[in-house]
């Protein structure tokens, strides 16, 4: 058995970790540390270095060290307009879907530079182990949306891995705390890092970890605190510093800040600005305050959803490298109203689980299981620019929702279908993840397809759809349009590869879908009896129908899926007449409907 | 499958969530794609596939209105807001008037907390009219009762449902 790996690819630090005799430990990189800063350098010429030797250049060469990479991941321009001033990156003009990064002037994406510093990790691995690395489980954060779990299960295409799991954040952490030695329990994981704020709310029971609820910043860290500091400074300066400056400036307030953490007051030291101040603990303590605050909203949220009171929860866990703050702590145990642990580095608990999920896929670890949840309601765009939620958040994953769609013109053979993840009511206030072309529909007249679209979210948190044209049985072919991140054939290969079935469970697939397609049409057709319209088909129609349909009923739970596709035909046929007037009166009532989610 | 089947339930109403719990996790623990990581990839897909099933059926088991609102899809029927009785939708009216001026920052924290309670109120006797139209279907297909007795006792759930739709909207706009 090839051995895997977990990874924790962070904001500020990344690490690689493996289960070996059922213990997690984390490997080191060549100079001997476990942590990896998650910064690329870039020479001219092309050589690259990674970690340690990249950190050392963030001041000397600001324009060609890059840093916070994932704050950029699955995003586009728009989205991160205002942390540029503060960045000294020089950004491509063709960064609306996806953010490039002139270098030299060559363009990289947020994937292909994340792909160097998994592939430094990888390397790291190899030679702690003595062999090559394939596989890996990579962590994300838990609020991670579609578009930025892509973007990594990209990253580690590109740097030649074999992604076998996505994994959130805390719920890696919740892994490693050893607290399955408990044996029953509600658990809080509170995960403040670099970049990105997590909480998630777990119910642990006989080895099973369920995600209760999540919520989230994917904006917010201990980056966030370095700019308010940063902005603190600059107000003090009496000209605008230059990109090396601003590196040095951040280089700086990043050491108060950890020192603050230990003593009550620092120094921000700028050498080369022949800049000075010194920082107390209760001044810094004012100027986070707002952020600290940001994190106990969705600590709230997460509460409401799991339907509990602080008061409920058992343990509180701190994760990630912006718990050490005591502020941090603080708030934390103000609001659980209990000691937060904090006996395990927070900076490597993330990759120990990574490590252990990593043990779980391999095979060697079946009493545990960690059941995970989509942190951000997925919808689809209806008429008015109306978001309609079909998979709700906090859903535990894989998860699947089926929604039947139509055409609005006679011998229309295309559907747009545009997909959202939020909470919010309308279209423009949720991120859009992708538009999907149903194509080469049958001909037919408006509204008679019935084109049955699954979309379905998998154990990574990611999404694929399906479609099936439904009087005509085919599988329609879909193109699809990511909003946010790589458009390349190879990606769009491998999601249509993911809507091949093999050929060994065809039969019970077959069947079962066949059951589900009778179920719907037979819920169909009640509506359409229930209709008005219904009185104006003859008795002879009526007639059939109802023949039709106890036929359906009857066959439906055979295993025959054969069987069962005649009886859905021959109902199909059935009610086409009622189905037609039916749409018929509809369209005529509603004009402006441009999508009709289900034939009445 | 349907979710009932997926949990080797008959058609009721009335489950005992701890043991649906449970069920859930012998299942997940049974089909969950972390034990298919080294199978063929056609394994995988209907582990994937199964275990959304499975979430699927769970999450709306678990709920006692989701539950409900899939029972009455099953047989062709679905809350429809539009059909409720105009007393209720004067009286809804009235309570979003009061909600708009609560989320606009108007109302006074006194006036906040009772429209909170009239809310929590409504919903509650909505919540035990469901309760009640539940059992009594219960009762019903465990007295194998005909298909005009079973076909009003889901008219009266569809009722319930869509009258107390409102209500819900409205609680969770609040919060």
């Amino acid at each position: 058995m090839p051995k895997i790996v977990g990874i924790d690819l962070g904001t500020t630090n990344s690490l690689v970790a493996i289960v070996e005799d059922g213990t997690p430990r984390v490997l080191p990189g060549r100079d001997g540390g476990m942590l990896v800063p998650s910064v690329i350098y870039f020479e001219e010429g092309g050589t690259t270095l990674v970690g340690n030797p990249a950190k050392e250049k963030l001041v000397e060469k600001p324009k060609n060290t890059v840093f916070s990479i994932k704050r950029f991941m699955g995003k586009g321009i728009e989205d991160v307009r205002e942390d540029l001033p503060l960045l000294p990156f020089e950004v491509a003009p063709d960064s609306d879907h996806i953010i490039r990064l002139k270098i030299f002037g060559r363009d990289y994406t947020p994937p292909e530079l994340s792909a160097f510093i998994l592939r430094e990790l990888k390397r790291n691995a190899e030679a702690a182990l003595g062999e090559e690395i394939k596989s890996a489980v990579i962590t994300v954060p838990a609020y991670f949306n579609d578009a930025q779990r892509q973007a990594t299960k990209d990253a580690g295409r590109i740097a030649g891995l074999d992604v076998l799991r996505i994994v959130n954040e805390p719920t890696a952490a919740s892994l490693a705390y050893g607290l399955d030695k408990r044996k029953q329990g509600t658990i809080a994981v509170y995960d403040f890092g670099g970049g990105t704020f997590d909480i998630s709310i777990l119910k642990l029971s006989e080895g099973i970890f369920e995600v209760l609820s999540t919520s989230g910043d994917t904006h917010l860290g201990g980056d966030d605190i370095d700019e308010i500091l940063i902005r603190l400074v600059l107000g003090e300066l009496k000209r605008r510093p230059d990109v090396h400056q601003l590196q040095a400036i951040r280089k700086a307030v990043n050491k108060a800040k950890e020192e603050l953490s230990a003593i009550d007051r620092a120094y921000i030291t700028v050498q080369e600005l022949q800049y000075g101040r010194e920082i107390t603990r209760e001044e810094f303590n004012k100027l986070i305050g707002p952020i600290i605050e940001r994190t106990l909203r969705p600590c709230r949220q997460a509460l409401q959803d799991a339907g509990l009171k602080p008061a409920d929860v058992d343990e509180v866990v701190m994760v990630g490298g912006s718990t050490r703050i005591p502020l941090v702590r603080q708030r934390v145990q103000e609001l659980f109203g209990r000691v937060p642990h904090t006996e395990l580095n927070p900076d490597e608990v993330v990759a120990l689980g990574a490590a252990v999920q990593a043990d779980i896929l391999a095979g060697s670890k079946r009493d545990m299981l960690l059941l995970d949840v989509t942190p951000l309601s997925l919808g689809i765009e209806t008429m008015g620019g109306v978001m309609s939620k079909i998979i709700p958040r906090n859903s535990t994953i894989p998860a699947s929702a089926t929604e039947m769609f139509t055409t609005f013109i006679d011998g229309q053979t295309n559907v747009k279908i545009h997909v959202l993840q939020g909470e919010r009511e309308l279209v423009k206030d949720c991120r859009s993840l992708a538009q999907f072309d149903l194509k080469d529909i049958p001909a037919m007249p408006a509204g008679l397809p019935r084109i049955e679209v699954k979309f379905l979210i998998d154990a990574d948190g990611i999404l694929s759809v399906s479609a099936q044209e439904q009087r005509t049985n085919k599988y329609q072919s879909i193109e699809v349009k990511p909003t946010y991140g790589l458009t390349d054939e190879q990606v769009e290969q491998m999601i249509l590869e993911s809507f091949e079935y093999a050929e060994a469970d065809i039969e019970a697939r077959l069947v079962i879908e066949a059951r589900n397609e009778a179920e719907t049409v037979l819920n169909a057709t009640a509506k359409g009896i229930a209709d008005e319209e219904y009185a104006n088909i003859s008795e002879e129609e009526k007639a059939e129908i109802t023949a039709a349909v106890s036929r359906l009923r009857e066959v439906m739970r055979t295993n025959d899926h054969q069987v069962i596709r005649q009886a859905i035909e021959r109902l199909s046929n059935a009610t086409m007449h009622l189905a037609e007037l039916i749409m018929n009166a509809a369209i005529s009532k509603a004009l402006k409907d441009k999508r009709v989610r289900e034939i009445q | 499958m349907d979710y009932f089947e997926v949990f080797g339930l008959p058609r009721l109403l009335g489950i005992d969530t701890l043991v649906l719990e449970k069920t859930f996790h012998n299942l997940s623990r049974k089909y969950h794609p972390d034990y298919f990581t080294t199978a063929s990839p056609s394994e995988k897909t209907r582990a994937v596939r199964l275990t959304a099933l499975l979430n699927d059926a769970y999450r709306t088991l678990r709920n006692p209105v989701r539950r409900v609102e899939y029972l009455l899809s099953l047989y062709g029927f679905k809350p429809d807001s539009s059909k409720v009785p105009q007393a209720l939708l004067m009286e809804v009216f009235e309570i979003n008037e009061r909600l708009e001026e609560v989320k606009a920052g108007r109302a006074s924290v006194e006036e906040a907390d009772s429209l909170r309670a009239q809310i929590k109120e409504k919903r509650e006797r909505f919540d035990s009219e469901l309760q009640r139209a539940s059992l009594e279907w219960d009762e019903l297909m465990k007295r194998s009762e005909g298909e005009p007795k079973l076909k009003d006792q889901l008219v009266r759930l569809t009722e319930i449902l869509s009258e107390s739709s409102y209500i819900r909207n409205l609680e969770e706009e609040l919060e």
